[in-house]
């Protein structure tokens, strides 16, 4: 267990050290989702709509495209010089593999994310420091479904020739549960409703998050097998 | 859960340290392995040559565990190669046409890496003990995208064979690289055999390839055509003989 635990690390060790050398995926992913926040808060009149019903959709519509950004350079960078082969051909567990890119994945789009969020509060002006602490709960429960099911098929995709276009078609129609779940309790939240009254969605979210990830390590030595 | 051919006991050292039994891979109707048998004993070199597309590649892939053959089977130190088990890949270094480096990082975070993977005991003794085996250690904190074709090799060397592994398996290593780069090669190969190491490589180059083995084998077409010892070839005639393979 211990070897396991330290092989995860070292993945995850890896992927900042070359993160923090090249700032590739941090870099990409927040210009990504600052320009999609730019977009709407352009082409949405807020004297019209309340940001608390609209701002919600656009923020998690930021935060799913900057993703699947991320997700793809993610095992993009594996496959350069063959380092997924040399990761394969190392004694390591093939589950250790999949929590090690999740983490690193889940971390720096944690990390994207909190950037993000005091702009969307300045464009949007919304109040989120009142509710930050459910907001972030709210954030991270929905962000691990996403990179969950999201690392196990861009693994898929970084084989296949189209993996640009292959890894969006395959995520998005299976996130769709996690990104409604998510998008409804961050307005909640953002009107000030307390956890408590989204258990539903809640329970939906965190679901859909341990099927993808027990389902991920059930199917990732078939998917990563060439 | 580990199979091994001889339950609790490790193979005697008589008994040949790889077994491939009628070794089959297709891809669609093509096929790549089309019944590939061959036993080798600890210690010995095999050469594979073959012209491209030939399925050596393949057979490297199935015998590293990463490519799951169509039938047939194949026996590693005792460990079924057919399984995925981590136990043997611990047995197994493996260079490939690609280095498997991380070109962002330097050569000591390369080795690190992988020692860490291992599971080595002092992971950064032993990546600075295979950095100067390499003799790159002027270059260690450079990033590995900036070493010329041989330096990027002799990383992969050392990464492959960083957890003292008793089997190697080398796909073209001498692959893009300049005559000083492929005498250092060899002798760092050399040096790797003089060991206790078992060996199989696959190549187009006729001299490095008859020059460090002890077995010899020519594959076309999914299939070993010759397999023998070198003493016992004529090198005029196998010569030719590989020569017209390639010319078909």
């Amino acid at each position: 267990m211990n070897r396991y635990l330290n092989q995860v690390r070292a993945i995850v060790w890896k992927d900042f050290v070359t993160e923090l050398k090249t700032r590739e995926l941090f870099s990409s992913m927040f210009i990504f989702a600052l320009l999609v926040i730019i977009i709407f808060i352009f082409s949405i009149n807020l004297s019209i709509v309340k940001a608390s019903e609209v701002g919600p959709g656009v923020l998690w519509v930021a935060f799913l495209f900057a993703g699947t950004i991320g997700l793809n350079r993610s095992f993009m960078l594996e496959k350069e010089n063959g380092c997924l082969q040399g990761l394969l051909f190392a004694p390591v567990d093939r589950t250790a593999l999949y929590f090690g890119k999740l983490i690193s994945n889940f971390v720096f789009l944690l990390i994207m994310e909190a950037f993000i969020l005091p702009i969307f509060m300045i464009f949007f002006n919304v109040d989120l420091i009142s509710h930050l602490l459910p907001l972030m709960y709210v954030i991270f429960v929905g962000t691990l479904g996403f990179c969950a099911i999201g690392t196990l098929l861009s693994s898929l995709s970084a084989n296949l020739k189209t993996r640009d276009i292959m890894l969006p078609i395959l995520l998005y129609p299976l996130i769709i549960p996690i990104i409604i779940g998510s998008v409804r309790m961050t307005g909640q939240v953002l009107a000030g409703e307390p956890l408590s009254n989204m258990a539903n969605w809640m329970s939906l979210v965190l679901c859909f998050d341990v099927i993808y990830i027990a389902v991920s390590i059930m199917m990732i030595d078939f998917v990563l097998e060439e | 859960m580990v199979s091994r051919m001889n339950e609790q006991t490790h193979p005697d050292s008589s008994d040949p340290i790889i077994q491939v039994r009628d070794l089959r891979k297709d891809f669609g109707y093509l096929q790549a392995l089309s019944g590939v048998s061959f036993d080798l004993n600890k210690g010995e070199f095999l050469t594979i040559f073959g012209p491209n597309g030939a399925g050596k590649t393949t057979l490297i892939k199935v015998l590293a565990g990463l490519t799951r053959p169509t039938s047939g089977s194949a026996h590693i130190d005792g460990f079924d190669a057919l399984e995925s088990n981590t136990e043997l890949r611990s047995q197994i270094g493996v260079i490939s046409h690609t280095t498997c480096l991380y070109p962002d990082l330097t050569a000591v975070e390369n080795l690190l890496f992988y020692a860490k993977l291992y599971g080595l005991d002092d992971p950064g003794k032993r990546a600075d003990e295979s950095i100067r085996e390499a003799g790159l250690q002027l270059r260690r904190h450079d990033p590995v995208r900036t070493y010329s074709r041989g330096m990027q090799q002799r990383m992969a060397i050392a990464r492959a064979t960083l957890h003292d592994p008793s089997v190697l398996l080398l796909d073209e290593p001498f692959t893009g690289l300049d005559l000083r780069a492929t005498n250092a090669l060899k002798d760092h190969l050399h040096d790797l055999h003089t060991g206790k190491r078992t060996i199989i490589m696959t190549t187009h180059d006729m001299s490095c390839g008859l020059e460090m083995c002890d077995k010899v084998a020519i594959q076309h077409k999914g299939k070993f055509l010759l397999l023998e010892s070198v003493d016992k070839i004529d090198r005029e005639n196998f010569e030719n003989f590989y020569t017209e393979i390639l010319e078909k």
